[in-house]
């Protein structure tokens, strides 16, 4: 189990190795994104405060309710595209799966007595490498740009202990495993690419929009903040930004968050698991 | 009887969505060192077939047995004891053709360094050693083949199966590959299982052949035996139209066994060709019938399959042939209509 598990696991790496152009291209839109999106779109939090008629008697409280405590609408975003970089860079995973079918690199491997979980754990632990290192590029470039003068860059306000870090950490690896077994269970699943890139839409929008990723919190419809609130891409950014901007605007510690995701991956993980092992059993 | 290297069907079926019937009934055995040639034109069910060999299709009904294990029953442990070709290329073209055989060593549970030491030689026997390091993306038909057999080789199987292993490769690109599967037989003794739409390959280098046809095996046997078992020359006659008489007159020479005709030509099985030309001639002449040409041969597996299935086995070949049947009707159909 472990030989079959390490030689299909350094094929996915030598595959990742030789193809530099799929490495710079999804380098390059989350790039964009920070540059041309998150500079274009501000609201100017402090044209919200008037310390006598409100609606908002103070900055803090202003921040709190847009953008729940980051300092501006830069930083906020930032946060939300790392969990929506974790989300689009895993679509890969189920695609290449999806390739190597048609071009027959798939029946060779189901030819082999290598068990399901190697086939399996293969591809979600060196697919999932991509999407992890990207939320980290994102992170650093949002902190790069705060340091770049005349670019909006995300500002952190609260003081990050090494505890801080590992949650951050945490919820990166979480989302991005959650999304990393999705969409490579649909690639086991499906046999088209149409098939495969439909469903792969029909799940995408609807989880991002229904986030926090994105949009101020505070211009949220009531109805769409109860459902972000258990959206897993929600839960992870929630972590983010609690450790980055301080605890004023959550009603939950960072830890309650981190568990609601990871029920969110047991629980898929555990579907995934059911659905793989009967798609991928010997004799169909 | 010893079970190491067989191969037994047992009255396979395969029906695809509960209408395809692509294999109907098929039975055979294959005994161990052996080179057995499945072969039919496409669509006849050879795919299906191996799939349903080397555990990677159920069988609708019927049962395989190979090196004593129930296909179905240990599928696991029968894909560790052969080694699958499959007609189409597997190989990963972003990876080198020594990579692709050390994941696929990996795959079957060898450590790291027996992999790349088996992955080394094998790469050197199938003389692609020039290319080890090459992405196999870069490799030439040729190549990719040799590359896939040494792949199916890697974990030592008993049990070999080739799905039309030489399909798409020139004359001397066969020859080559023929030449690897016979050394592999002599050296290692192993069983091979081999599918294929060429009739000369068969004939040469399989040492007994099950021909199969719509799903049903109609004929099984060494090549010479089903050669032989024609009974002598065929001999094409082509008359001019609507000679149906000369049957009859065919029919009362000496040394003929058999006559068939469609349209205007009259295939007969004789004794021997040399003799019997003269003296169909002759008495064709005599009979005031027409001959346009004649031609004689020596049976070749051709004639065994239209012995055994009533059609020429070229017709079938191909996947235009549908296209073409059509395109023939609509001709025929217009012709008639401008008279
Ligand atoms: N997955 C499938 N679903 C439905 N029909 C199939 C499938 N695979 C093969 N067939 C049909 O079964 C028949 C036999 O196919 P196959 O075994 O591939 O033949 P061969 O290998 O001799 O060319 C054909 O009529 C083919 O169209
Ligand atoms: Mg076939």
């Amino acid at each position: 189990m472990l030989r079959e598990f390490v030689a299909l696991t350094r094929r996915e790496y030598l595959k990742l190795a030789r193809n530099p152009q799929a490495i710079f291209t999804s380098l390059l839109l989350p790039l964009l994104y920070l540059l041309l999106f998150g500079n274009g779109f501000t609201i100017n939090a402090a044209s919200f405060v008037n310390p006598e008629y409100g609606p908002f008697f103070t900055l803090q409280e202003a921040l709190d309710f847009l953008f729940r405590g980051a300092p501006n609408y830069y930083s906020y975003f930032a946060g939300g595209m790392v969990g929506f970089v974790a989300v689009t860079a895993s679509l890969f995973l189920g695609a290449n799966v999806i390739f190597d079918k048609l071009f027959g690199i798939f029946k060779r491997t189901r030819g082999t007595p290598a068990p399901s979980a190697a086939v399996f754990g293969s591809r979600l632990i060196a697919g999932a490498t991509q999407p992890i290192l990207l939320s980290f590029f994102v992170l650093a470039l949002a902190l790069l740009f705060g340091h770049i003068p005349g670019l909006h860059g995300l500002d952190v306000t609260a003081t990050v202990t090494p505890f801080g870090l590992v949650e951050v950490l945490l919820a990166i690896v979480l989302l991005s495993g959650l999304f990393a077994t999705l969409f490579l269970t649909f690639g086991i699943l499906l046999d088209v690419p149409q098939t495969y890139f439909a469903a792969v839409n029909l799940i995408n929008l609807p989880v991002l929009l229904t986030s926090d990723a994105l949009y101020p919190w505070g211009t949220m419809p009531t109805w769409l903040q109860n459902v972000s609130q258990y959206n897993p891409v929600s839960l992870a950014v929630n972590v983010l930004r609690e450790v980055m901007f301080g605890s004023s605007a959550y009603p939950y510690s960072p830890g309650i968050y981190l568990l609601g995701l990871l029920g969110w991956t047991v629980g898929l993980v555990s579907i995934a698991i059911v659905l793989v092992r009967r798609a991928l059993r010997p004799l169909e | 009887m010893e079970q190491r290297g067989r191969i037994v069907a047992e009255n396979l079926v395969k029906v695809y969505n509960g209408q395809v019937r692509a294999v109907d009934g098929v039975s055979f055995e294959v005994n161990a060192g052996e080179v057995f040639g499945f072969l039919g034109p496409n669509g006849a069910g050879k795919t299906t077939t191996v799939s349903m060999l080397s555990a990677g299709l159920r069988p609708t009904s019927g049962r395989a047995v190979i090196d004593g294990l129930e296909v179905s029953q240990n599928p696991e442990e029968v894909k560790r004891r052969i080694g699958v070709i499959f007609q189409e290329s597997t190989a990963d073209g972003d990876l080198t053709g020594l990579e692709n055989l050390e994941v696929a060593a990996g795959c079957y549970g060898i450590s790291a360094s027996e992999a790349r030491s088996r992955a080394r030689t094998l790469i050197e026997q199938m003389q692609l050693g020039d290319a080890a390091d090459r992405y196999a993306k870069t490799y030439s038909g040729g190549m990719r083949r040799r590359l896939e057999l040494a792949v199916g080789l890697v974990h030592r199987p008993r049990v070999i199966f080739l799905d039309e292993p030489t399909l798409g490769l020139d004359p001397q690109g066969r020859a080559g590959f023929w030449g690897f599967i016979q050394k592999l037989r002599k050296d290692i003794g192993m069983t091979v299982f081999v599918t294929t739409h060429y009739l000369d390959e068969a004939d040469e280098m399989c040492d007994r052949i099950a021909i199969i046809d719509h799903g049903k095996i109609v004929a099984t046997g060494s090549p010479n035996d089903l050669k032989d078992g024609l009974g002598g020359d065929v001999v094409t006659l082509k008359t001019h139209a609507g000679a149906s008489e000369i049957t009859t007159i065919l029919q009362a020479l000496p040394g003929v066994h058999a006559i068939q005709h469609s349209n205007d030509s009259y295939r007969a099985k004789v004794q021997s060709g040399e003799t019997f030309v003269p003296l169909a001639v002759e008495a064709a002449t005599r009979a005031g019938v027409g001959i346009t040409g004649v031609t004689v041969k020596r049976p070749s597996l051709d004639e065994v399959f239209l012995e055994f299935t009533g059609r020429e086995f070229r017709e079938e070949e191909g996947p235009n042939a549908t296209d073409r049947a059509v395109m023939m009707q609509r001709v025929r159909g217009q012709l008639q209509g401008r008279r």
